[in-house]
């Protein structure tokens, strides 16, 4: 019963204040917490990792955020999202209550700051650009190429943990939507390139020239859907650890304000 | 009575049955009424079946689209239109409903009700179809309350609340009209509330009965719920039953119990979570239940059609229902008495290891959801969701849809609290393994696959199958397709633009086969060119 008034009474209290609030009011309650644990895990472990230790989202589980650090930071990148990347806006389809709920969760990870990259930023940068080939594929900012994703803003979009592994082992964990599409012809020609489309008729690729294809199952020997990475393999034994962690510092350090 | 009355209401009958009124002895012959859909699953035994065969396995290829309906609102649509007398009745998501003129496709009215902010839902704001009696139809409404709506028109007859939305509760489910009562579910396990259905006087709205799937204390089954967690219980209704006029009993399947991955709060079997259930159409009385998932830990309501059969059964003729599981079983029961029958698995299965004799499944350890996560097949859509399923008498095979593949069930112990998700934890996908699907045809008096036809995504649409030799489906990149129903293959397919995630429906109109089915947030009728 007395978890019942107190709900009752918070309710109010988030009706009245709303996002105005500083502060979450269901700080250290105990079964709030654990109820925005359990909503977190339901609706954001796929990308932040189920104990928030981050994978296609950013960590949450080291008590510092970009977004900022009190409360009210953390509530208005749950709520209004991250226009532009893959994190949703939950304003609309939770209530304040749930958010401020989960904000608590996330407040109960001790402040260990950013995990470091021990490598050179700027010398990371001049191998993207340079001997890495990267650039090739990679945008940042309005420079580079397009047929991998745009990582204008990936130091804050990511855990250091999927940068290196996008690196080393890239099938491990393709970024949403991404998938290769192999066809093979009648005449027996394979063509393979990112996937656009496919569907139980037909499939729409897009091949290392940028160039864009079209086929009808029915008029090919066949198609297939592979959730493999087109990045180069090996990066492990071409780049020294050196260069791997030079790399990477440039990577966390790609939050995108520059080069705008 | 006097006489100028009595004259008065005979010429009002008259004029009634000359629109053609639905009254319930149309409701028990509607498979032969091919001008018409009068119900969820076309006749009470949920076939989905409809004899016409103008347009059949020859001439598919030609179909095209008559009219289109662009209803203008976004969601899920997963309807299925109602037919009768050149209207089509469609409901639509966020409590919306059109009625349709089926020469032309155009709007004859529409009706509309704001769906509550605070409302929490699992599934976005979907509504299944109507129901019809008389010159009535009859939805749910997303805030858990039913309404009767006046077809010509359109105008709210009366409405009536099931239960308070606030504690969780909502309604997606088409009702089923059975001896001048509407039967409806309701759903919302998904935040510890304590389900039931109900049946409601179709003239009055009054409650005429309503039954508990999570029994109280004292009635039998309760017994099954450690502690007071049967007041959480869940066992939700959410898809539409089927009805056996000769033994008067209506079945209907159950969902999950709550919390949906964390058995630890609620020990033992959970009756009646994961059941199919048959109740006394008059009084809405127990008669049989079967558990498909004693103590489900992974989230496998027991919700899909149940579709009633006759049929052999190891050389014996038998009542059946047969039943597609979420759990990824196929079952056959006896409709009389609730006796086991057979289960044969239909998409990979690692947690469980074939049935008792009774039809109880023998667990393979080790498939609790844990902290850490537990690989299970199916994952927790399925299998065989809540999609509609058909029966071809002219086959002989059943027809439902799977989703193949696996999850990773989280499970943790979460407090309660009311009108907030109760999930005991999460589910993920398998890195590198998408889910797929497949539709398939099964011989429903041994479980025999016939043929697999592969989907790339989960399935989102219903099937319907017809007299022409034909299946039709719909597809989550937007096919709609005809399928030959004795071998599976492709015969004519569109691309329509959206989601196909509604069953279709077929009639007979002027003299020409139609074929209806929602497609993105629109409705399409197809037929051969004149
Ligand atoms: C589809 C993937 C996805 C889901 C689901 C998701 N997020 Fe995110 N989230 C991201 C990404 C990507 C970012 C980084 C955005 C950027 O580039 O700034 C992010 C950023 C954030 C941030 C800001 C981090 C910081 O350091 O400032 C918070 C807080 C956050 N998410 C919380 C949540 C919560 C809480 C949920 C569930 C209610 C959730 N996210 C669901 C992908 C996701
Ligand atoms: C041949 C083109 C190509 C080259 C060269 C290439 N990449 Fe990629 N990269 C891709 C593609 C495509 C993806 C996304 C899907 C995949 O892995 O196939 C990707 C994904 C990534 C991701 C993950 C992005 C995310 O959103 O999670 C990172 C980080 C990345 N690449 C870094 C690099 C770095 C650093 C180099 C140079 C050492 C490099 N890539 C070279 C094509 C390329």
């Amino acid at each position: 019963m007395r978890w019942r008034v107190l709900t009752l009474f918070v309710s109010l209290a988030v009706a009245a204040a709303g996002q105005e609030l500083e502060r979450s009011p269901f700080h250290g309650d105990e079964a709030s917490i654990g109820a925005g644990k359990a909503s977190f895990r339901l609706r954001c472990s796929a990308c932040h990792g189920i104990h928030a230790e981050g994978g296609k989202g950013p960590p949450l589980n080291r008590g510092e955020f970009s977004a900022g650090n009190r409360d009210a930071d953390i509530y208005r990148v749950i709520a209004q999202g991250v226009p532009g990347t893959e994190m949703p806006a939950y304003g609309t389809r939770s209530t304040e209550e749930n958010i401020w709920r989960i904000v608590s969760f996330l407040r109960t990870f001790e402040a260990v700051g950013d995990e470091r990259v021990d490598g050179d930023a700027e010398r990371g940068e001049a191998l993207f650009w340079g001997a890495g080939g990267c650039g090739g594929c990679h945008k940042v900012g309005r420079r580079g190429g397009s047929y991998g994703p745009d990582l204008t803003r990936i130091g804050r979009s990511r855990s250091v943990q999927h940068l290196r592994e996008a690196l080393l082992d890239p099938d491990e964990d393709l970024p949403a939507g991404y998938f290769v599409v192999k066809v093979v012809t009648r005449d027996g020609k394979t063509i393979s390139g990112i996937g656009s489309g496919i569907d139980d008729f037909s499939a729409q690729l897009r091949d290392v020239s940028g160039k864009l294809h079209s086929f009808l199952r029915e008029d090919v020997e066949s198609i297939e859907r592979e959730f493999k990475s087109v990045m180069p393999s090996g990066y492990g034994e071409s780049l020294s650890d050196q260069q791997q962690r030079d790399l990477l510092a440039y990577m966390q350090a790609l939050r995108g304000e520059e080069s705008r | 009575m006097n006489r100028q009355v009595w004259l008065a209401s005979i010429l009002l009958a008259c004029a009634a049955a000359a629109l053609g009124q639905v009254d319930s002895e149309a409701l028990a012959n509607s498979q032969q009424d091919d001008e018409s859909w009068l119900m969820y699953g076309r006749n009470y035994s949920a076939w989905r079946y409809s004899p016409l065969d103008e347009i059949d396995t020859e001439n598919v290829g030609r179909i095209a689209p008559a009219w289109i309906f662009q209803t203008g609102e976004s969601g899920k649509f997963q309807t299925t239109p109602l037919v009768r007398d050149g209207v089509m009745y469609v409901t639509g998501p966020s409590n919306h409903a059109w009625a349709l003129d089926l020469k032309t496709g155009r709007e004859l009215w529409h009706y509309s009700e704001p769906v509550p902010g605070d409302l929490p839902l699992c599934c976005g704001k979907p509504n299944r179809g109507f129901a019809i009696l008389g010159n009535r139809l009859f939805k749910v409404n997303m805030q858990a309350t039913l309404v009767a709506l006046d077809a010509t028109t359109g105008d709210v007859v009366w409405e009536v609340e099931s239960a308070d939305y606030r504690k969780g509760y909502s309604n997606t489910v088409a009702p089923l009209v059975v001896n001048g009562m509407v039967v409806v579910g309701i759903a919302g396990a998904e935040f510890g509330t304590r389900d039931f259905i109900d049946a409601y006087d179709a003239e009055t709205g009054e409650r005429r009965w309503r039954f508990w799937t999570v029994p109280g204390p004292g009635e039998p089954g309760n017994e099954t719920w450690g502690g007071d967690s049967w007041k959480r219980g869940g066992a939700s209704t959410w898809i539409t039953g089927s009805y056996d006029p000769e033994l008067n009993l209506i079945y209907w399947g159950t969902g999950n119990p709550g919390p949906d991955l964390d058995g630890a709060p609620r020990p033992g079997d959970n009756l009646y979570s994961d059941s199919m259930l048959a109740l006394d159409a008059d009084t809405g009385e127990l008669r049989w239940y079967f558990q498909f998932t004693p103590h489900d830990v992974h989230d496998w309501d027991s919700v899909a059609d149940p579709v009633l059969i006759d049929v052999e059964v190891d050389g014996q003729p038998r009542k059946a229902l047969v039943h597609a599981n979420r759990n990824g079983h196929f079952y056959a029961l006896d409709r009389t008495s609730g006796e086991f029958l057979f289960a044969r698995a239909y998409t990979e299965v690692n947690w469980a290891d074939g049935m008792t004799s009774a039809g109880r499944p023998i667990l393979i350890p080790g498939h609790e959801p844990t902290d850490e996560g537990t690989l299970t097949c199916p994952g927790m859509g399925g299998g065989h969701n809540w999609h509609a399923t058909s029966y071809s008498p002219q086959t002989g095979l059943y027809y439902f849809n799977s989703g193949d593949g696996c999850q990773i069930y989280h499970g943790a112990t979460q407090d309660f609290v009311e009108g907030e998700y109760y999930l005991g934890s999460a589910m993920e996908n398998v890195t590198g393994e998408p889910r797929e699907g497949s539709i398939l045809a099964v011989d429903p008096g041994t479980g025999d696959r016939r043929w697999r036809f592969a989907l790339v995504s989960p399935p989102t649409s219903g099937l319907l199958s017809t007299g022409g030799g034909l299946l039709f489906a719909g597809t989550a990149e937007g096919y709609f397709v005809a399928l030959d129903a004795a071998r599976g293959k492709p015969l004519w397919r569109l691309q329509t633009g959206g989601p196909v995630r509604a069953p279709a429906i077929t009639y007979r109109f002027e003299g020409r086969q139609y074929v209806a089915t929602a497609a993105g947030s629109a409705i399409i009728a197809f037929a051969l060119p004149r």
